[in-house]
């Protein structure tokens, strides 16, 4: 039996939001400093708005605003390319040892999809961008909450070119993101999007959102159900720092709304389809078909009951730090 | 649109042809103004949407069958069974075939709620499957499912617990198949035909049976009144296969078949092997290097991994129809779009054949092409390969081109050891080795040992192999091995030659000295229809 | 006299090893052999008499002294400098003289063994008494010098001249049909013989013969002839060795590498190991080892049965073997030199020779002497013995008939 490594020696001594915070602040000096000294240049100084005249309001340049197409242009793809193939796919290999089951099922096909998955984990953007094979891994978008990745001026540029996200505003349907995905669908390009809207507070799925189904009927794409599995032991919610775990990408085959099927019952049965894939990946494939028929998957969804029951029914266990009296030198 | 095979005059201008030599390959020139080519056509379109088609082709069966689904309720016993790691050839690439047939089948068995599911290979007196090999054949998600519980078994013909004797056909053939499969209520059989020979009958009949049964059919007067056995209308193989389908019937053994047919795309369109299936009038410069380096490189490398190249190759060819239902209706389906692949004219017979063999045969997946492989590949299966009469005409001669080293699988082959050590060395005549050996084989403790716990062929396979060939030996005058072991060829009984031009003029002896000369390009499989 | 003798040189000795390890047979040409001109021996006593061989034949144990791969055991039970040869057909050279000796007169074939009546010792051993001359416990004493046959002792000369003496006990009269090739087969078929009649061989047993060389042949022989085994499986290396083991009685005849399959076969027993045979699990029921190197004594002890017997005919010597096989299944493992006298399955007693000149007639062994040299070529004939397998002979002979007789030295001892 191996003994799991004790978390806490992983760690660097240093705090990571901590560091990011004063970076900002630092960042933010720094700027403000160098504007201040171009504004004494007299070239350089801003013309002055005359008096009456409303100023223009400037396009917010972040959020579901920002304009990402410079990342799907080649000097960007190559770069993300070379990040994903020579960064993001080792690290992810030796950090997650991710075992990606169910790859046959999409042996023989090509043209967009739509990838949906379930959310644990900011890892599952970066492990799923190294495990969907190709030809779509490197023609693949990443449907990011624009609030969250394109917060600002930092985070953006970097969400766009490194996972080749695009913005998704989460709490309201925006025209704007479908209409972008959509036409970047109808460019070939595929994408990946995680319907729960946002990670898995406890451990347990949320409901499933229409956007992908919306996306996928409106574009005449198929749907490529995805289980990700182990990312919330990897990186759970809150956490600041990875750990090792094992986790497991699970691919449906591919499904289509049969004619006069509406965006919302294809989302139904999409998250269906992912909580088979769940299934099928705790028990076995068939037990998991028989189950799908016979309409008794195990919801990806907590019980509505109350909080403890909620991760009772979750299993695993919670780690805690332990004094341990007497000190004990050979661990 | 792919283009038909065609029969190609040589004349002064036409390039070497290419030989397949095992695991490695020759260039031949043959004689101008006699010779002849004959090339398959080339690989048809595959199924946009196989996974639709088979679900189309179990939701409207052919023939006197209800629906797969309709077939299927609870509390129902349900075995499926599946075509061995002999099928196809070279093995495919992920998905197989049988993977994606077996998961609807599931998938439809679910649905209606059917709790007791067994697979079966239905491989006969052939090797036991490894576990990688079930993988490859019926994926992982099946294999895990079912095997971990013993729900997916190699079909064992030795094993007096787990056979049942369904009855006697009119011509006294006992019928005898795995007692699961007869005590199921429904046997879904998953068939790949890769050649005209498989499917129908043949599957349940043979892929389930025993020894006791096998031999009906499985014996020199079958073969060599199978004319050819790739041409099941005048095949005795498939007659004696059909009546015994016909008690098994009788008996109320309900079959679902369901055949699947594939295109002859064996090395692919692009890829490093892609130029062995071009013809050689078409190749590029590029490719004309590529031959030649493969050659060079072939020829020095040594003959472990030589294997190891060849048979790690995963084919990319692709389903081009399924048809399911009744048995004997899907089989008249499955064998016409058989036939619209391998289907070649060819007008008259020859003096002489030539062939190529190539590396694999169906009994050497992952293993050794022995002697016996050899002559079985050469005069069993490519010889057969013909409707109407066989392109050589009777008191021709063969020539094939093959190393024929004296070498075995000691796992997969033991028996075929003894065989070529004994009983080649005492007789190569069909008959006499049927009558003098076959028994005795066929009953020793030991093969039957390793045939049922290790991965070793039946003890009495090797003397099938001998009979597949029985026809052709009868039929030609002289066997003529290029390239091959001379001691392994003086064995098999045939005559070495160290040149095909050697072997020509070796054949002169026999069909005199302007002989005609057909030559069967292959890979991939074509059938030549010989008017 | 001509004759070839081998006398103790050590730096000779040296180099017949190293020779013989190049070639076989190598040691002829550089070792302690030699082709000289001599003395024939004195009578050593009463009751020996001149011989004149006609035929002698080379023998594998010959060879082993050439080459100088003979064992150390020997060292004591050899006395220098030696004639070789004891596979012996000649003419005694005064059939007056051996009357008087009670020999008989006209062409014999000598039984070398020198037990204790040709060393006049008496009362003689036990063994000697059974008759069981091969296991006589006195070869070392007694009237003459230390030897265990003639063609080893310094006193008695050896085949390979133009005249030695032998013991009137040890000349056996031959019969006029019977021609020279099938009478120097009689001592090496009298070995193979005392070999087979003392093993205990059942009605249908299966029988294995490893090497086919003189011995192994004779065994297959003397196997099919003498008992009622059942199968008879012979191993052997050459295609000429194969043919004659066919021929003389073998059902089944295997390349060494097919030994355990071809046991497996003909026993129909089960095998360990997967489809590659590591040993049999029962095999067969007697096994005559003709070779005895470490390759054929493991492959022995892989397949034969438990309780089965190995009889060892081939010269051992320093020999590897696990014989953690012989242990586990209990198998006996018997050495068989030379001959004397056998008890037959009807429990009647007859001397070994007598069994053999009959054998020899009713198989027609003569056929198997391949080639005879003339004693000037001993080198060549040497290197043809040692090679007779890969050069298709089996037993090879030094024809010493178109010699002139050899001057009849005076019988009274003390003359020169």
């Amino acid at each position: 039996m191996t003994t799991r490594p004790d978390p806490t020696r992983r760690r660097l001594p240093v705090n990571g939001v901590d560091l990011a915070q004063r970076a900002r602040t630092v960042a933010r000096n720094a700027n403000r400093r160098v504007r201040g000294a171009l504004r004494a240049v007299p070239g350089l100084r801003p013309t002055p708005v005359p008096a009456g005249v409303a100023p223009v309001r400037r396009r917010r340049n972040v959020g579901a605003d920002y304009d990402t197409s410079w990342a799907r242009a080649w000097p960007a793809r190559m770069t993300r390319a070379l990040l994903v193939e020579g960064l993001v796919r080792p690290m992810m290999g030796a950090l997650a040892s991710p075992t990606i089951v169910g790859l046959d099922r999409l042996a023989g096909r090509s043209g967009p999809m739509v990838f949906a998955a379930n959310h644990h984990s900011h890892l599952d953007t970066p492990l799923l961008v190294s495990a969907i094979p190709e030809p779509w891994r490197h023609h693949l978008v990443v449907g990011a909450a624009a609030d969250y990745f394109f917060a600002n001026r930092l985070t953006s540029p970097l969400s766009a070119l490194v996972v080749g996200a695009i913005p998704i505003e989460r709490q309201k349907v925006a025209r704007r993101s479908a209409d972008l995905a959509a036409e970047l669908i109808e460019d070939g390009w595929s994408v990946l999007i995680f319907p729960e809207g946002g990670r898995s507070p406890d451990g347990w799925g949320q409901p499933f959102r229409g956007g992908a189904a919306y996306l996928a009927l409106r574009c005449g794409v198929p749907v490529v159900p995805v289980h990700v599995e182990g990312t919330g032991r990897l990186l759970p919610k809150g956490a600041k720092f990875p750990r090792r775990a094992s986790t497991t990408v699970t691919f449906g085959p591919p499904l289509v709304a049969p004619d006069g099927e509406d965006a919302r019952r294809f989302a139904k049965r999409i998250e269906a389809a992912v909580a088979a894939l769940a299934d099928e990946h705790s028990t076995d494939w068939w037990q998991a078909r028989r189950r799908a028929h016979a309409g008794t998957t195990p919801s990806l969804q907590a019980p509505p009951d109350g909080a403890w029951r909620r991760t009772w029914a979750l299993g695993g266990e919670t780690e805690r730090k332990r004094e341990r009296w007497p000190l004990r030198s050979s661990d | 649109m792919p283009r038909p095979g065609l029969v190609l005059d040589v004349d002064r201008s036409t390039p070497a042809v290419l030989f397949n030599h095992g695991e490695q390959l020759r260039l031949e020139k043959l004689p101008a103004g006699r010779s002849r080519i004959i090339y398959p056509a080339e690989p048809l379109e595959p199924l946009a949407d196989p996974d639709g088609a088979i679900a189309h082709a179990l939701a409207n069966p052919i023939g006197d069958s209800e629906p797969l689904a309709a077939l299927l309720r609870p509390g129902m016993k349900l075995t499926i069974a599946f075509d061995d790691i002999s099928l196809p050839l070279p093995p495919m690439r992920s998905p197989d075939i049988r993977q994606r047939v077996i998961e609807a089948v599931l998938d439809l068995a679910a649905a209606a709620g059917v709790d007791d599911v067994m697979l079966i290979a239905a491989l006969a007196l052939h090797r036991r499957m490894t576990e990688d090999e079930l993988r490859h054949a019926v994926g992982d998600r099946v294999y895990d499912a079912f095997a971990p519980h013993g729900l997916l078994v190699n079909h064992d013909a030795e094993d007096p617990d787990n056979l049942l004797e369904i009855g006697t056909t009119r011509h006294g053939e006992v019928v005898e198949i795995n007692r699961r499969a007869a005590e199921s209520d429904l046997i879904v059989y998953v068939n790949i035909n890769l050649v005209a020979m498989d499917g129908g009958w043949k599957s349940t009949a043979t892929g389930l049976s025993s020894y006791r049964s096998l031999r009906h059919h499985h014996n020199v007067e079958t073969m060599e009144h199978s004319r050819s056995f790739m041409d099941r209308h005048n095949s005795e193989l498939h007659r004696s296969n059909w009546r015994m389908g016909e008690v098994l019937r009788n008996a109320g053994i309900k079959v679902f078949q369901i055949e699947t047919t594939m295109n002859n795309d064996v090395f692919g369109t692009t890829g490093p092997l892609a130029v062995l299936q071009k013809r050689e009038w078409e190749w590029s410069a590029r490719d004309r290097v590529a031959v030649h380096a493969m050659k060079t490189g072939l020829d020095r490398m040594p003959a472990r991994t030589r294997r190891n190249v060849f048979h790690s190759w995963r084919a990319p060819h692709a389903m081009t129809s399924v048809q399911a239902g009744e048995v004997e209706a899907v089989h008249e389906v499955t064998t016409a779009n058989v036939y619209a692949q391998h289907l070649v004219p060819v007008e008259g017979q020859t003096d002489i054949l030539t062939m190529g063999l190539p590396y694999i045969g169906p009994y050497n997946v992952n293993s050794v092409m022995n002697p016996i492989l050899v002559m079985c590949l050469g005069l069993g299966y490519f010889f057969n390969l013909y409707r109407g009469k066989p392109l050589v005409r009777e008191g021709g001669v063969i020539i094939m081109s093959h190393p024929t080293p004296w070498d075995f699988h000691p796992v997969h082959h033991p028996s075929y050891i003894d065989f070529f050590e004994q009983v080649l060395a005492d007789t190569t005549d069909p008959r006499v080795i049927e009558e003098r050996y076959e028994r005795q084989f066929a009953e020793d403790e030991w093969y039957r040992h390793l045939y049922r716990t290790s991965h070793a062929y039946h003890g009495v396979h090797p003397f099938y192999m001998w009979y597949w060939g029985a026809h052709a030996l009868s039929h030609v005058g002289r066997v003529i091995i290029v390239g091959g072991d001379r001691a392994a060829v003086h064995r098999l009984g045939f005559t070495p030659a160290s040149s095909l031009s050697d072997a020509l003029e070796m054949a002169s002896d026999t069909v005199g000295p302007h002989a005609t000369i057909t030559h069967l390009h292959n890979p991939p499989i074509l059938m030549a229809d010989v008017t | 006299m001509r004759a070839l003798v081998f006398r103790r040189k050590p730096v000779r000795f040296a180099a017949a090893v190293a020779a013989g390890r190049l070639a076989p047979g190598g040691g002829a040409s550089v070792g302690p052999l030699r082709h000289e001109d001599l003395d024939p021996p004195a009578l050593p006593g009463p009751g020996w008499v001149h011989i004149s061989p006609r035929l002698a034949g080379i023998c594998g144990s010959d060879l082993a002294t050439v080459d100088g791969r003979s064992s150390r055991w020997f060292e004591p039970v050899v006395s220098f400098p030696f004639v070789p040869g004891h596979e012996v057909v000649a003419d005694v050279a005064d059939p007056a003289a051996a009357e008087a000796a009670g020999a008989p007169g006209g062409r014999v074939v000598l039984e070398p063994v020198l037990g204790c009546v040709a060393r006049a010792i008496n009362p003689v051993c036990p063994a000697c008494a059974r008759g069981d001359l091969g296991n006589c416990e006195r070869i070392t004493f007694g009237a003459i010098a230390p030897g265990l046959q003639s063609g080893f002792c310094c006193d008695t000369g050896g085949g390979w001249s133009t005249s030695m003496v032998a013991h009137a006990s040890q000349l056996h009269a031959v019969p006029d049909t019977m021609t020279d090739e099938d009478a120097v087969m009689v001592e090496p078929t009298a070995c193979a013989v005392h070999a087979v009649l003392a093993t205990p061989i059942a009605p249908g047993a299966t029988v294995v013969v490893l090497g086919a060389g003189t011995l192994g042949l004779l065994c297959v022989a003397a196997v099919r002839q003498l008992t009622s085994a059942g199968r008879i499986v012979a191993v052997a290396k050459h295609p000429t060795q194969r043919r004659w083991a066919a021929d003389l009685g073998a059902d089944v005849v295997a390349e060494p590498h097919e030994l355990a399959r071809a046991v497996r076969r003909v026993t129909g027993t089960l095998a360990v190991g997967d489809g590659d045979i590591d040993r049999l699990a029962g095999g067969a029921d007697v096994l005559f080892d003709c070779v005895g190197s470490s390759e054929s004594l493991t492959g022995a002890l892989g397949v034969t049965r438990p309780r089965g017997r190995i009889t060892l005919v081939g010269m051992a010597g320093h020999t590897r073997v696990d014989l953690t096989g012989l242990w586990q299944r209990e198998i006996e493992l018997v050495g068989a030199y030379a001959y004397g006298t056998e008890t037959l399955a009807d429990g009647t007693r007859r001397r070994t020779f007598d069994v053999a000149f009959e054998l020899v007639a009713a198989a027609g062994l003569g056929r198997l002497v391949s080639a005879t040299y003339p004693l000037e070529r001993y080198r060549e004939a040497i290197s043809h013995a040692a090679e007779a397998g890969s050069r298709g002979a089996v037993k090879v002979a030094f024809d010493l008939r178109r010699r002139p007789p050899a001057p009849i030295p005076p019988t009274e001892p003390g003359a020169p």
